[in-house]
């Protein structure tokens, strides 16, 4: 059992590292754009707001084992295959995107305008502005988004059994639920509980020291 | 001239904030621009380093008409024009010496270079937080922190220091202490300050011109004290007169006394003694502008008596005014 669960728990890292790491870079891209057209933002864009804003809304509505299935073409574009743990990265990241995009935003616009003024009123350019206010400001906010975001994909990677991307959920379902063995899904379940609270703790005390 | 506003306009969509207002800044003056919220002194004071633009009129920013800078030009002005505000606008995240040096990011000059360095040491010394150099702005109370802001606004040796509400977060005492820092700024390092403000106390104590502003027009403009004096019956609305509560039998005269007046010439007593009059005092004020100290005095006089002591005043030379 326990070199099952050892394999199990590194599939499920290894799928919620690489998607995290993956939507965090490209979510932060929509999460700028977000910011910076929004009414209040320093380049008022109605239309590039709304169309972002719409796009996110949609894909964050798909179910995600929904999601898995109907980008299947671009999961085999993208890794080569649409079965496997490396596979699965593909629509883990794909989901996490607009969820990273929109945490990102609320605490990049959480920013004090007061601070965008000063900085404005000392010759500041927007790019200055972008990375050494808005950045620098939320980045304690930004952090415990990213947290919020890995701890999801936790719960989504279980999903990643009905790819054959095996990891914990797939074990508690397969070997856990479908085959009676009620210690693979305490295991399962304990291992999941353990790595969240490590994940989050990490994640708090990171943001303490760093606000 | 520091700022030269002739016949500005501007509006935020259908709405008027300023609506033609004329007036020049010198250098070296502590400018003071006055009114109640939303009058639109906050909204002109962003016109001059170009913060808000403007429909027409014109604004000159050391000779420079300011909607009309590309953007590296209003960079150049904006270096020119360090500014302060309300609520302080600290970079949480920064220490007090980062916070001072962000503006020197800006310009792409490292704040660790030797002269830098010595420069903001100078600052943190001039504006008397040496100690407090590594400290984030959530350990500082409200004076501290706008300190730091106005070390922050000089950091990049500017000639105008703007002041959007400085004043108004912080308790009397405190405000006390920033404006006569603010006054030290303009008398040794000659730093022209242009202070928006609501609070009547902060014009008198530091400005030596003053701008009163309402709903997006200037209804008096000259020194405090002349303002003070007037019979402008916006100002006297603003600054709280209580000539309602004067009796409304005989006749109430203000009485104007300058420092030299009142202390030359006992004037009360000399009427009362040379027209062998009998008045009451109903009302007496000091105050203070940056250390001259103007009086008002409110006599109610006998209507059968009004016309003597008014040529009685007259004859000394006293400002006077029938209420």
């Amino acid at each position: 059992m326990w070199d099952v669960m050892l394999k199990a728990t590194g599939e499920t890292m290894y799928m919620v590292f690489f998607s995290t790491f993956f939507s965090v870079i490209l979510g932060f891209i929509p999460a700028i754009i977000l910011t910076l057209t929004a009414p209040d933002g320093l380049k008022p864009n109605r239309a590039v707001y709304q169309v972002l804003d719409f796009l996110i809304n949609t894909f964050r509505s798909f179910p995600f084992i929904i999601l898995i299935v109907l980008i299947i073409p671009f999961t085999r574009l993208i890794a080569g295959t649409s079965l496997g743990a490396t596979a699965c990265i593909v629509p883990l990241t794909v989901s996490a995107i607009p969820f990273v995009a929109r945490v990102m935003e609320t605490s990049l616009r959480g920013v004090d305008k007061g601070l965008i003024e000063a900085a404005k009123s000392f010759g500041a350019t927007d790019f200055q502005i972008i990375f050494k206010v808005y950045l620098k400001e939320a980045f304690p906010g930004i952090l415990s988004g990213i947290t919020l975001t890995l701890i999801s994909l936790v719960g989504y990677s279980a999903m990643g059994g009905a790819v054959g991307a095996g990891g914990l959920g797939d074990v508690a379902i397969r070997r856990g639920y479908q085959a009676y063995n009620i210690t693979y899904l305490i295991v399962t379940s304990l291992i999941l509980i353990v790595f969240v609270q490590i994940v989050q703790n990490i994640g708090n005390w990171i943001y303490k020291k760093l606000s | 001239m520091v700022i030269e506003v002739k016949d500005l306009y501007k509006s935020f969509g259908d709405n008027e904030v300023i609506k033609g207002v004329t007036f020049d800044i010198k250098e070296g003056d502590i400018f003071g621009i006055i009114g109640q919220s939303g009058a639109g002194k906050s909204t002109l004071l962003r016109c001059f380093n170009g913060l808000e633009g403007y429909q027409s009129g014109s604004l000159l920013a050391f000779g420079k008409e300011v909607n009309k800078l590309s953007r590296s030009e209003l960079r150049l002005v904006q270096k020119d024009m360090g500014m302060i505000f309300q609520n302080f606008n600290l970079l949480n995240r920064l220490n007090v010496y980062d916070n001072i040096a962000l503006p020197l990011k800006f310009w792409k000059q490292n704040p660790k270079s030797a002269e830098n360095d010595k420069r903001i040491r100078e600052l943190l010394k001039l504006v008397g937080l040496e100690d407090k150099i590594n400290a984030k702005p959530r350990e500082l109370s409200g004076g501290q922190k706008q300190r730091v802001a106005i070390a922050r606004a000089l950091v990049m040796n500017p000639k105008v220091l703007l002041c959007d509400e400085a004043t108004s977060a912080l308790d009397p005492k405190i405000t006390q202490d920033i404006l006569s820092l603010i006054k030290k700024i303009n008398e040794e390092l000659g730093i022209t300050v242009i202070m928006v403000t609501h609070q009547m106390e902060v014009v008198k104590q530091v400005c030596n011109e003053v701008v009163f502003l309402k709903k997006g027009k200037i209804v008096a403009k000259g020194k405090p004290e002349e303002l003070f004096v007037s019979s402008n019956e916006d100002i006297k609305d603003f600054a709280g007169d209580d000539s309602d509560i004067l009796p409304d039998k005989g006749v109430n005269i203000k009485l104007f006394f300058t420092e030299s007046e009142s202390a030359d010439s006992p004037a009360i007593t000399s009427i009362a003694r040379e027209l062998n009059v009998d008045f009451e005092i109903v009302q007496g004020k000091l105050e203070n502008f940056r250390g001259r100290i103007l009086g008002s005095l409110i006599i109610n006089v006998d209507e059968s008596i009004k016309d003597k002591v008014v040529d009685a005043l007259e004859k000394r030379k006293i400002e006077w005014e029938v209420l």
